[in-house]
């Protein structure tokens, strides 16, 4: 079966070559003939690629060890998902799973414009294949998942404990989906400076593209802060690792981009911005990919143990050159009507808010990437963690989450001083009235103060707008109370979709405000019978127990919590030493309420018999996960709109 | 005509104003930013495990962690200072133990370049704005018609539409 594993790689790459050459060629002649053959090809590309992945899925569950990549990353212990979910463990899994959905991108564009007979459409299918022959040729000839061991061990070395968790089976792949689905964009970009196409209708395309694949790039990142808060066991749910760090960059150009597209959609500005801010995004892309798999961020030196690492820095790098030439080259076509009222209008208030997306992402990429700048030049190495990141990062984030408040509420072309006057006074004084509120409670500091004043201010903006909205409609319309919020929103999803999900992401900062500030911790060595306090809590350790698992031997503290007196039963923290690996990994004991968590944590068995608990209260967690819910659908009740677009359109014909 | 002279002056403090505000801002420690932390835990948190988890400190639960975050307790215990405990785990992991690198020498650079490029990046913005709102004047005291868009793809639907009849011409002559 490896063989035709093989095969189907390999078919797949030429038939990415045939479509890219095809297509050219049917481009360059006016011929339909080889467009649909072009188009054809990437058609094949999917399914053959869908047969691999079938072929190494099986080799996967069935623990077929002659495969390299199945004894490298499964074994005989491991449960049937696990075996399954392996598939995008190691470094050829992961790249098979990029040209998955990478094909399936292709292969829904072609069928959603398959009635489409414009050219144009066939040039973005061109751009689509020409990635997927990068991704092709990777797999077939430089690190194919299909390589046969000559003498296949009995058991293989087993799936990495981290990624043993039910999380692991859902985050990577609604990642991929993220990341991957900004190739479409970026073809539609390329396209139409390979077309010289003018008009703005593929804009609205590209928006929707962008938005569905930010969507999940950010449910992704969500996933993997709630993977990271339950199975890393440091009490946190964002480190500023370098593999959240990847992600986080295309999102926040993809954010970028859907802000300053408005301006382009209202007002024709901001055109060779717009291209160049979907390209940086599917380049971030790609390199989110080149940083987690080639290994470049652990030392300088083992960039060159990595077997794809040039190869992924000779395609960055190669694709933005081709890209960044295109757009100087037909410089003309983007050229926009760029004029303006004033400098204080919402056109403003978006192009600062795209200045601090894209130097939250430069901060994000230096900090990033400058371990391996600084040890190259200074020959010593150094850390830029998580201390770096908050002190750089959170102003200017700040600094945007005031812009999120003032955009919506500055008008277009002008916001005069009654507007401003008009606009301000209500989110103003909220902010100001929420200070004063949180200062009894503890809030102190210029960051805690002005998220809460920041919070506050974006809050009152979206109640206004909804406000606002709700007396336009009584207005024109005779609906009243919940009839008429839901008529307002359903007539412009799109305005409303976003405030919900600035909603979203004002949940988030108090989120983040909340577990951070207010964060208690408390670590004490404990023997059976003592107890220890940790804010109303009252942890008693009971004793430990040993329980054997399938693939671990587990530890356990036996701890009765209890609040004020108020018993909550026992939690059960503990360390699990799995066999394969021997490595030692923290089982989280989580007690979840709105309020607050508290999170425990095993610390270990210690020689005199005591035993380490390490305790945390996070208040306001729970605001992270839930408005993340609310920004997801926020984004789904924006893109709905289309789908009633398309049923007007379809009822119409 | 260009942009008022107070629209300019107030974009000037403001940049001004941002300026000196980011990089202090930078400068703000954790305890300024509201948190009453531990003395343990204010140090362990701007530390990173010297083994190969690569946690902050304050969070490891790996052993070399544990032991860690035990020896600077002890060291505050023992009437040490921050600096001071710092400076020994320097001195034996070296600076790799830091979770942000020192403000001298070449690591300033990743420092000062984000507040840099997003003051240029707030600078070049209102530069642009500013002859917008200048071309947007000029252009109203222009002959009437002249600011009128004249491109025959300006339409999208008659490009469309164009665009559709070539490819069935295309067909046509197959």
């Amino acid at each position: 079966m490896s063989e035709i594993g093989r095969l189907a790689i390999l078919m797949a790459f030429l038939c990415a070559v045939w479509s890219v050459g095809s297509i050219a060629w049917g481009l360059r002649a006016g011929l339909a003939g080889p467009l649909r053959s072009g188009r054809n090809a990437l058609w094949a590309v999917c399914g053959l690629t869908l047969v691999a992945v079938i072929i190494l899925v099986r080799a996967l569950m069935a623990h077929d060890f002659t495969y390299r990549y199945v004894a490298e990353h499964t074994s005989l212990d491991l449960a049937p998902l696990y075996s399954a979910a392996s598939l995008w463990a190691g470094q050829e899994g992961s790249l098979l799973l990029w040209l998955l959905i990478l094909s399936t991108y292709g292969a829904a564009f072609l069928w959603l414009y398959r009635k489409r007979l414009d050219p144009f459409y066939d040039a973005v299918a061109m751009v689509v294949a020409s990635v997927a022959i990068f991704f092709t040729y990777l797999l077939a000839f430089i690190c194919s998942p299909f390589r046969i061991l000559a003498n296949p061990p009995a058991d293989g070395q087993g799936l990495n404990p981290l990624l043993q968790d039910p999380g692991m089976m859902i985050h990577p792949p609604i990642l991929y989906t993220g990341y991957v689905g900004f190739i479409i964009p970026f073809a539609f970009g390329i396209a139409v400076l390979l077309m010289n196409r003018t008009g703005t209708r593929w804009i609205e395309e590209v928006r929707r593209w962008t938005l569905f694949s930010w969507m999940f790039l950010g449910f992704g990142i969500l996933l993997g802060a709630r993977w990271a808060y339950i199975e890393l066991g440091w009490g946190g749910y964002w480190g500023w690792d370098p593999v959240e760090n990847a992600s986080l960059m295309p999102w926040l150009v993809g954010t970028a981009f859907l802000h300053s597209v408005m301006i382009e959609q209202r007002r024709g500005m901001l055109k060779t911005w717009n291209v160049a801010l979907i390209v940086l995004t599917f380049e971030l892309s790609i390199f989110g990919t080149f940083l987690t798999r080639s290994g470049v961020l652990t030392s300088v030196h083992s960039f060159a143990e990595s077997s794809i690492g040039a190869w992924f820095m000779a395609f960055i790098i190669g694709s933005g050159t081709l890209a960044t030439a295109l757009i100087l080259y037909r410089k003309a076509l983007l050229e926009s009507e760029n004029r303006l009222d004033a400098i204080v209008s919402r056109e403003g208030s978006f192009l600062f808010n795209n200045v601090l997306f894209v130097a939250l992402t430069f901060a994000t990429f230096l900090g990033t990437t400058f371990p391996v700048l600084s040890e190259a030049v200074t020959g010593s190495k150094i850390s830029v963690s998580a201390p770096f990141f908050n002190r750089v990062n959170v102003p200017i984030g700040l600094a945007l989450l005031l812009l999120t408040g003032a955009g919506p509420i500055l008008s277009w072309k002008r916001a005069t001083a009654s507007v401003l006057q008009r606009n301000f006074i209500i989110p103003t004084v909220a902010g100001l009235v929420a200070t004063l509120l949180s200062l009894p409670l503890g809030v102190r500091g210029i960051y805690p103060i002005v998220t809460v004043f920041g919070s506050a201010f974006v809050l009152a903006t979206v109640v206004m707008e909804f406000a606002r909205g709700l007396q336009a409609r009584k207005d024109v319309a005779a609906s009243r109370g919940a009839m008429a919020i839901i008529d307002l929103v359903t007539k412009n999803k799109r305005r409303y979709g976003g405030y919900i999900i600035h909603v979203g992401v004002v949940m988030i900062f108090v989120g983040v405000l909340g577990s951070t500030v207010f964060q208690k911790e408390a670590h004490e060595p404990l023997r059976t019978g003592q107890s220890m306090k940790i804010g109303d809590y009252t942890l008693t350790l009971k004793g430990t127990e040993q329980k054997m698992e399938r693939s671990a031997a587990l530890t356990r503290a036996v701890v009765d919590v209890s609040q004020n007196g108020k018993s909550f039963g026992e939690s059960r923290p503990s360390k699990a030493m799995y066999f394969k690996s021997q490595q030692p990994m923290t089982e989280v004991a989580l007690h979840q309420t709105p309020g607050e968590d508290l999170y425990l944590i095993l610390g270990g068995v210690n020689d005199d018999g005591t035993v380490t608990l390490q305790a945390y209260i996070n208040p306001l967690v729970s605001l992270i996960w839930a408005g993340g819910l609310v920004m997801l659908f926020g984004t789904i009740f924006t893109l709905s709109d289309r789908m009633r677009l398309r049923r007007e359109e379809k009822e119409a014909a | 005509m260009t942009a008022s002279p107070s629209v300019r002056r107030a974009v000037l403090v403001l940049l001004a104003a941002a300026a000196l505000a980011l990089p202090s801002a930078a400068r703000a420690n954790e305890s300024a930013a509201g948190t009453k932390v531990d003395p343990g835990r204010a140090i362990t948190s701007q530390l990173i495990c010297p083994c190969s988890c690569g946690e902050v400190l304050s969070g490891c639960t790996c052993e070399t962690g544990i032991s860690l975050k035990g020896y600077v307790d002890r060291e505050l215990k023992a009437g040490k200072d921050r600096k001071a405990i710092e400076a020994s785990l320097v001195a034996k992991y070296g600076e790799v133990i830091l979770g942000a690198p020192k403000a001298k020498g070449f690591n300033l650079v990743v420092w000062v370049a984000p507040f840099v490029a997003t003051l240029l990046g707030f600078g070049i913005a209102t530069i642009i704005l500013s002859r917008w709102v200048r071309r947007k004047n000029a252009l109203a005291f222009a002959p009437a018609g002249a600011a009128a868009d004249t491109h025959p793809d300006s339409d999208p639907a008659l490009a469309e539409r164009r665009a559709r009849a070539e490819a069935e011409l295309r067909e046509l002559k197959e």
